[in-house]
């Protein structure tokens, strides 16, 4: 989520909150004779609003199960993910008086730490890299069909070639316009003159484009693969300079492809880590809640 | 001294006797002597133009001698070398302005000017050939024009005026640039052509030749069987089609019985033919449940699950929804919104829209006793539908049959007295337009109102910027109003974008109809209002972003665009997955489009301005609102063309499982699955649409885009994105 001047209202709200509770927490912190307790009267009220703030925030993951109940906008529903969630972390320092205490309260700490350390992580990544993605990958598609879309474009790949190499001997070279289309136009080329692009082609782009696993390929940095592209033109005779760039346009959009899913995983890989602390906190923060009252 | 009332010649040093007034030609021919000729036939005016027939007839130059009448004591030589040197020259020039081989050439190999050529021994005209094309005319459904293979031999024009008495072909422009014309130089198809088949049969070059398409003769089934031509000339129906061209089609009628309860043809299965019913009865029907897909739920309780279910007009109002009592079908009755059945018998025709442009069927026909029923394809069908006999046979039955309730079908003339409509039977004229021809023209005089009876009208109007699309117009549609009323001009151009057929009621009797029912008056002229209004804000919105890029991403067509900011949205997919939510799983929208700036154009509903997924809906049941949004009426028959038609890929089917009386055991019922059309219904049940609603990002927005996009120009002052409902 963007975090723009229409955030205002929640910031504000935020502080108010935040300001309100440290006006409440100095002075019961000064007075304190033991200092201040999770176990006190104002403790525990910091404890229960913070909890309660944490549940609401962890209730968002239920609140996208079911997108169609008329439960408040989920923009209004992430924000207050956001803003109430990143407040209960003061307020849970408020409820402890800044100390860990026992084991179970030290690992609910570390996890409510953890929890909004990444969700913080995560919101400035979702504020930046959505944009990135925009300029970096206009080719973008659905993330599912990447695979799908990089094995179209081999096959795709594979035509431009067969179509340059086409017969024996004196070769006719056919430029296909992207999308397979042939036009009119017909060059001679010979087979020694096209034998470059041939090894090109099977030495460097097919397996580029067979392996999207594959790391450390050239062509996936797009300077190197604009000189080898460069390279290769000058060996070749112009008429198959079409199909070279058809080539090139192939290997910049799978690039793109890459790129959209590195940056894919940035986007939404930091939430395996996220959504599993947030709901060992819940359920590690309920035991506690159950404990402290009970006992 | 040859006898009284003839003449003695000699030809090729043979004397000959033969009537006074007998041409050169006829002298020569009826003496065993044969003279070739391009332009001449027995059983024309001789026109003397291909000038092949020249003989030496003692002048100073040589003379064509199908024109030259013989006279006494004329010397002709028909072969001498300088009549054989000219002959060669001349075939030689018409090659040079021929392509060889032509289409009958190539067809049948008997063009008679290229065998003439190879007569001669030209492979190769000495003249340079002619590098620019005069065309063809493909629209005919049964004669193909090639221009540049017209020698002008007059030999068609002749066979059209002398023989056939049609007067449809003629002779236009001057010089190189002369050839021959329909009408008044329209197209053949456009044409008053009857499709005789005379003309393609005198000529003797590719120029008019059978049309040869795919489909033009059915497959041999065991159910058909084939109708010779001369079975055909016997029907009363076919009386005065040309032998000729049955011929020609042979293949393309087959006579088919049909058992009690066989089905003839089932609403939106594809077709390419149609029946006309010889004898026995059927019955036409819509299987389809009359009722639209309605989400149910969600807007009355937190907690309820939204469905979606079909339901019927009266179970659930829309918004503008039609108030017509009738469902126009491909047949020559509409059927009723409550109970969608009727009867065919003996003279009817039904199909012919399936038949002439291909739509889906637009209802299932059974028979109900044993039938006999003629199925023809294109070729046929047009040829008939251009015969006088034919046409007024089904004119007659339309106006006895149809007229009352296509009239009534039209909601402002519901409250027309019998009197009235008994009036107009007989003057109403049933008018047909061929696909592209312009019906009326912006800024002509309006002079008739129209009602669509067959096939899809264009309403478009020419601005500065370009032509703009108002409204698809079909059966059941009414249009000419507007100039009529107003006593002025058209105020727009419509186009028949395939095989149209209209009611043309003359302005005198509409004229008459508005005085005499003043209540007609009142509705006409709220339409009126309500589409000047409409096509006068459609224009302030044109006007308001002149971006070329808007415009070529058909952004402008628009009226409500989902709307993904890609700066905020990181492609969790929550829209996708509540649009799916919303419909029973079936997602409305995919994540995927054109971008314009920042934005996604999502593929979901656009509710075009220019809505093409309403063209050809064989039922019209896809329409729009006057909100401009697009509506599914109840009578969808699910036949998924509309959703091939929808250039943005935003029509879906939606399945739905129905029960019907099984045809195979009678007294019970089965359960089959029927689609319906659904598209971006905005999520009318909710303040919101879904995927808006639902977006965490804030990324989602239905906006108007020449109102959002105008503020994002700078055209129209800044506004945060409307949501448009």
């Amino acid at each position: 989520m963007k975090i723009d001047s229409t955030h205002r209202k929640w910031l504000i709200a935020s502080l108010v909150i935040l300001a309100g509770s440290t006006a409440i927490y100095v002075p019961y912190a000064a007075r304190a004779p033991h200092g201040p307790s999770g176990s006190s009267r104002v403790g525990l009220g910091f404890g229960i609003a913070g909890f309660a703030l944490m549940i609401f925030a962890g209730l968002l993951g239920a609140r996208k199960r079911v997108p169609v109940w008329r439960l408040g906008r989920a923009q209004t529903w992430m924000r207050g993910h956001l803003w109430l969630g990143f407040v209960s972390l003061p307020l849970i320092l408020f409820h402890g008086g800044f100390h860990f205490g026992g084991t179970l309260t030290t690992v609910l700490m570390i996890l409510l730490i953890l929890v909004v350390a990444s969700g913080v992580f995560g919101a400035i990544l979702q504020n930046y890299l959505p944009n990135v993605m925009r300029v970096e990958v206009p080719f973008e598609t659905i993330f599912e069909q990447i695979d799908h879309v990089s094995a179209q474009l081999l096959e795709e790949a594979d035509q431009f070639v067969a179509a340059a190499l086409s017969s024996e001997g004196a070769l006719a070279a056919p430029t296909p316009e992207r999308g397979g289309v042939l036009t009119e136009e017909y060059v001679t080329v010979s087979l020694t003159e096209a034998l470059p692009l041939q090894k090109f082609y099977e030495k460097e782009v097919r397996p580029f484009l067979a392996s999207p696993a594959k790391r450390g390929h050239a062509l996936a940095e797009s300077t190197k693969s604009r000189t080898m592209f460069q390279g290769l033109r000058t060996l070749l005779p112009p008429a198959l300079h079409e199909t070279v760039n058809d080539l090139e346009d192939i290997c910049q959009e799978e690039r793109q492809l890459r790129r959209q899913g590195q940056l894919h995983h940035w986007l939404h890989g930091w939430l395996l880590f996220h959504i599993p602390l947030s709901l060992a906190l819940l359920l590690l923060g309920a035991a506690h809640a159950v404990m402290a009252l009970r006992y | 001294m040859s006898p009284a009332g003839t003449i003695e010649l000699t030809v090729d040093g043979k004397k000959v006797v033969v009537p006074s007034g007998t041409s050169v030609f006829d002298a020569a021919r009826m003496n065993g002597v044969a003279i070739p000729t391009l332009c001449h036939q027995q059983n024309e005016t001789p026109v003397g133009v291909c000038r092949i027939c020249v003989v030496e007839a003692g002048g100073r130059v040589l003379t064509a001698s199908c024109v030259r009448p013989a006279e006494n004591g004329m010397v002709v030589n028909t072969a001498s070398p300088k009549v054989l040197a000219a002959r060669r020259t001349l075939v030689e020039l018409l090659l040079a302005d021929h392509p060889s081989p032509c289409a009958r050439q190539q067809h049948t190999g008997d063009c008679e000017l290229e065998r003439m050529g190879m007569h001669f021994g030209i492979n190769q005209p000495r003249f340079t050939r002619k590098s620019t094309s005069r065309g063809k005319d493909e629209s005919s459904a049964s004669i193909a024009v090639e221009f540049d293979a017209c020698i002008l031999c007059d030999r068609c024009i002749r066979g059209c005026s002398e023989i056939r008495h049609n007067f449809v072909l003629g002779r236009m422009g001057k010089g190189a640039t002369a050839g021959i014309a329909f009408d008044n130089n329209l197209r053949m198809g456009e044409s008053s052509c009857v499709s005789c088949g005379e003309c393609m049969v005198s000529c003797p070059t590719g120029a008019l030749t059978n049309k040869v398409v795919t489909g033009t003769a059915f497959a041999t089934a065991s159910d058909a069987a084939q109708v010779k031509p001369e079975e055909l000339e016997q029907l009363p129906v076919f009386k005065g089609v040309s032998g000729t061209f049955l011929s020609l089609n042979r293949g393309a009628v087959v006579r088919r019985h049909f058992k009690k309860g066989d089905v003839i043809c089932r609403e939106g299965e594809y077709g390419s033919s149609a029946f006309y019913i010889l004898n026995g009865k059927a019955v036409v029907s819509i299987s389809s449940p009359i009722a639209h897909v309605k989400t149910h739920g969600g807007a009355k309780g937190f907690f309820s699950k939204l469905t979606s279910a079909l339901a019927k007009r009266d179970e659930h109002k829309r918004e503008e929804e039609t108030s017509q009592q009738v469902i126009h079908i491909d047949a020559p009755m509409d059927l009723k919104y409550g109970n969608p059945v009727a009867e065919l018998g003996a003279g009817d025709l039904f199909g012919e829209m399936t038949c002439m442009s291909l739509y889906p069927r637009s209802a299932t026909v059974q028979a109900v006793t044993d039938c006999t029923m003629l199925e023809m394809l294109r070729n046929v069908l047009d040829i008939m539908q251009r015969n006088k006999n034919f046409r007024a046979q089904i004119d007659k039955s339309y106006r006895q049959r149809a007229l009352d309730s296509h009239l009534r079908g039209v909601p402002v003339f519901a409250s027309l007295t019998d009197e009235f409509i008994s009036s107009l039977r007989d003057k109403v004229e049933l008018v047909r337009f061929a696909k592209g021809q312009v019906i009326c023209k912006q800024g002509d005089v309006a002079d008739s109102f129209y009602l669509v009876r067959i096939g899809f009208v264009k309403v478009s109007q020419k601005h500065p910027g370009g032509e703009m699309v108002l409204a698809y117009l079909s059966r059941g549609d009414y249009f000419g109003e507007i100039g009529l009323l107003k006593g002025d001009v058209r105020t727009a151009t419509c186009t028949a974008l395939d095989h149209v057929e209209l009611v043309r009621i003359s302005g005198e009797d509409f004229s008459r109809m508005m005085d005499q029912f003043p209540e007609i008056r009142r509705k006409m002229e709220a339409v009126e209002q309500e589409r000047l209004d409409a096509n006068r804000q459609r224009l302030s919105l044109v006007q308001s972003v002149p971006l070329e890029s808007f415009l070529n991403q058909g952004l402008m067509e628009a009226q409500s665009l989902l709307l993904l900011d890609l700066e905020r949205c990181t492609r969790c997919d929550a829209c996708v997955r509540a649009c799916a939510d919303a419909h029973d799983g079936i997602t409305r929208l995919v994540r995927e489009g054109l971008r314009f700036d920042h934005y996604l154009v999502a593929t979901s509903c656009r509710h075009c301005r220019d809505p093409l997924c309403m063209v050809g809906c064989p039922v019209g049941s896809i329409r729009r609102r006057n909100s401009l949004e697009v509506i599914i009426e109840d009578w969808c028959v699910g036949c998924g063309l509309c959703a091939q038609n929808c250039p943005y890929g935003n029509i879906n089917l939606h399945p739905f499982e129905v029960t019907i009386d099984d045809p195979e055991h009678k007294g019970r019922k089965k359960a089959v699955m029927r689609r319906k059309a659904t598209s971006c219904d905005l999520c009318t049940e909710h303040a919101e649409p879904s995927c808006v609603y639902a977006c965490p990002h804030d990324a989602a927005h239905r906006v108007d885009p020449s109102k959002f996009f105008g503020s994002v120009f700078g055209v129209a002052p800044p506004a945060p994105p409307k949501r448009v409902r």
